[in-house]
């Protein structure tokens, strides 16, 4: 298979740091082993686009939702540190798998809703809290281009604690957060990637082809 | 789930559930300030807005929020909440008709009052373009004073759909007392479909027992469809010449309500009742502000995290993959969202290209012209941030994708500029990095 020839490319003759079995990683996730063998090309495509040693850096995952590799983006910045679940700076394809499998169509709700309370819980108190929140309306609005007064800001934080913190304790908790989601399921949204359901059907071509010239 | 003691809008307390129905339920309730009884029938705003006829039910809420007759339940007020829309209706104690008719026949005196009072109050709604469309036992109540009172008027939208030929599509209906043409699933006139309800209602008055009935429901279907039933023979000749006028299989041929007025029969002891006079128009617009307010598009409350997981393209990873071209588009606003609903309606009658509809997260555009892949319909949600600064998003629902993305470019975003703050989402980023 083309993968193979690849890694021999790269001069190596183990798989690069963070490779896992396909069939380890399909018995732990929603993917079959093709799907996952599927993932892995856009993988590649994804840890080589600057650095050419098989990790997704940060600054190939802001290229690559972006097209722009200095981006700021604090979303993108959460994203990131939820799938560098060692924690160590980068995404290895092992951690790259079980972290998508979290968005796959036919993973369970209560999934996707704990993986995105834990992104909007900045400082992983265990709690989402009104300077977190206004933290995320101010990046937001600075990502959209939207200009909103401090108060206007204010005001949207204050009438989404009002609504969500039921127990008003002054921080959005687990239980809070899982009845916003029951009673609004579209805040899931963009935790569910339909594509990976045919991702081998319609086979994720990364728009990056080539590496970049920069 | 039990509601008693609960109280509604500060002004009704509710007690016990009279009925339910697939669209709403019923309560028992009293207003506080007058002590006066009433019955408050609550409907899903999420229900009718999934079979899309929240603009017809509005009309035929409308029409009975301004009919008085002394035979129909009279229309007290509509609330909305956010998800709920209410109906505070005059409580009729007296019962169903039908629980006097199941204690045996009615005398033919008695059987002619209500039927004529029937056929009054009908013609009456009629005239004024409200059809009843499933006029059956549970909908003839009687008052304290043994006097008819039809309920569920205006609401015949929440069992049926209307297509655009006008003619009405269902197939749903109490089989006993409906129209041929109902179950033939050919589209069908409320007026005629009416009529024959009542023709099934006079004859079960004077038998006790229904016109057309069998132990199976092909066998009823049969001997409606032709129009087969048998008079007993204590019906008076009058009647049952009548009733071969009314129970006529063709809706074409069918007795006409104004000739069913005419008949010698029905006109023995008929006095006409009055009615007041039809409210002037500042009335009108008084009475109904309860209605417009009830179904008015009230956008839906966008709460911070909605607002970044809708909006944030750092947290959309389909960034990550190779997409279509989305369908979807979305704009922020500070425009209210009244102004928002009449810049589409604005957009709408160009040309007079789409018919509009509301729906209570916005509106639905159509169009009228059949496109390349039937006509083209586009969906307008209109969410709320603060008072001043809504989110719109539009999407095609049905047609043709490149007519879609036509109008798109070259008419609806252009007629959009004066009310747009921004464009959102990932198609017009300008410092990108170039890159292939």
């Amino acid at each position: 298979m083309l993968a193979f020839v690849k890694c021999f490319s790269l001069k190596r003759t183990k798989h690069p740091r963070g490779y896992e079995d396909p069939h380890v990683l399909a018995s732990e996730t929603p993917f079959t082993v093709n799907e996952i063998e599927a993932l892995h090309n856009l993988f590649k495509k994804l840890s080589t686009s600057i650095i050419n040693d098989g990790l997704i850096h940060k600054e190939e995952f802001l290229l690559a939702l972006f097209r722009n590799s200095s981006m700021q983006n604090l979303f993108a910045d959460r994203v990131f540190y939820m799938f560098d679940r060692k924690r160590n700076g980068v995404i290895e394809f092992g951690e790259f798998v079980r972290s998508l499998s979290i968005f796959h169509p036919y993973t369970p709700e209560h999934e996707k809703s704990a993986f995105m309370f834990k992104l909007f819980d900045l400082h992983g108190t265990g709690f989402i809290e009104p300077h977190e929140l206004k933290k995320m309306v101010g990046a937001l609005l600075g990502e959209t281009d939207l200009e909103l007064s401090e108060e206007a800001i204010e005001a949207i934080v204050e009438q989404t604690m009002i609504e969500v913190d039921t127990n008003k304790d002054g921080k959005i908790d687990e239980e809070e957060w899982k009845d916003l989601v029951a009673k609004n399921p579209s805040i899931l949204k963009n935790m569910t990637l339909p594509y990976l359901k045919e991702v081998t059907l319609a086979f994720p071509s990364f728009v990056l082809d080539s590496e970049v010239e920069d | 789930m039990d509601k008693n003691g609960i109280v509604l809008m500060q002004k009704y307390e509710l007690g016990r559930l009279l009925g339910q129905g697939t669209f709403a339920k019923v309560y028992y309730a009293r207003n506080m300030e007058t002590g006066e009884s009433v019955a408050i029938k609550v409907i899903d705003k999420h229900k009718i807005v999934k079979v899309g006829l929240i603009d017809q039910i509005k009309r035929e809420i409308s029409v009975m929020r301004l009919v008085r007759h002394p035979n129909v339940v009279f229309l007290h007020e509509v609330m909305a909440s956010k998800t709920k829309i209410y109906f505070a209706m005059e409580y009729v104690k007296g019962g169903e008709l039908f629980d006097k008719v199941s204690k045996g026949k009615l005398k033919e005196d008695i059987a002619r009052k209500y039927f004529q009072q029937l056929i009054g109050a009908i013609d009456y709604c009629h005239s004024r373009g409200v059809y009843h469309r499933d006029l059956k036992p549970e909908n003839l109540l009687l008052d304290e004073n043994g006097d008819l009172k039809i309920s569920d008027f205006g609401l015949s939208a929440l069992r049926d759909s209307k297509q655009q030929d006008g003619l009405l599509h269902t197939t749903c209906g109490t089989p006993a007392y409906v129209a041929p043409e109902v179950i033939g699933k050919k589209g069908y006139d409320g007026a005629k479909a009416d009529v024959w309800s009542c023709g099934v209602v006079l004859y079960v008055l004077l038998a006790g027992f229904l016109p057309f009935h069998e132990q199976n429901l092909v066998d009823m279907y049969r001997k409606i469809s032709k129009g087969e039933f048998k008079c007993p023979n204590w019906f008076p000749p009058e009647v049952k010449k009548l009733l071969s006028r009314i129970l006529d299989p063709n809706p074409n041929s069918r007795i006409k309500i104004d000739k069913i007025m005419e008949n010698s029969w029905f006109q023995k002891g008929y006095k006409k009742i009055e009615t007041p006079t039809s409210p002037d128009s500042h009335q009108i617009d008084s009475l109904l502000s309860d209605v417009h307010a009830a179904f008015s598009v009230q956008p839906m409350c966008y709460n911070a995290f909605d607002l970044i997981s809708s909006l944030s393209q750092g947290f959309d990873l389909s960034g990550l993959f190779e997409k279509e071209e989305r369908s979807e588009s979305k704009f922020t606003t500070k425009k209210e969202a009244k102004e928002i609903v009449s810049k589409f309606e604005e957009i709408a009658t160009i040309n007079e290209r789409f018919n509009l509809t509301k729906s209570n997260v916005g509106v639905k555009m159509e169009d009228k012209r059949e496109g390349r892949k039937g006509q083209l319909a586009i969906d307008v949600e209109i969410y709320e941030v603060t008072k001043s600064f809504h989110m719109v998003e539009f999407k095609k629902s049905r047609g043709d994708t490149m007519e879609y993305k036509q109008f798109c470019d070259s008419e609806l975003k252009p007629s959009l500029k004066d009310i747009v703050w921004k464009w959102q989402g990932n198609n017009n980023n300008s410092n990108n990095e170039k890159i292939v």
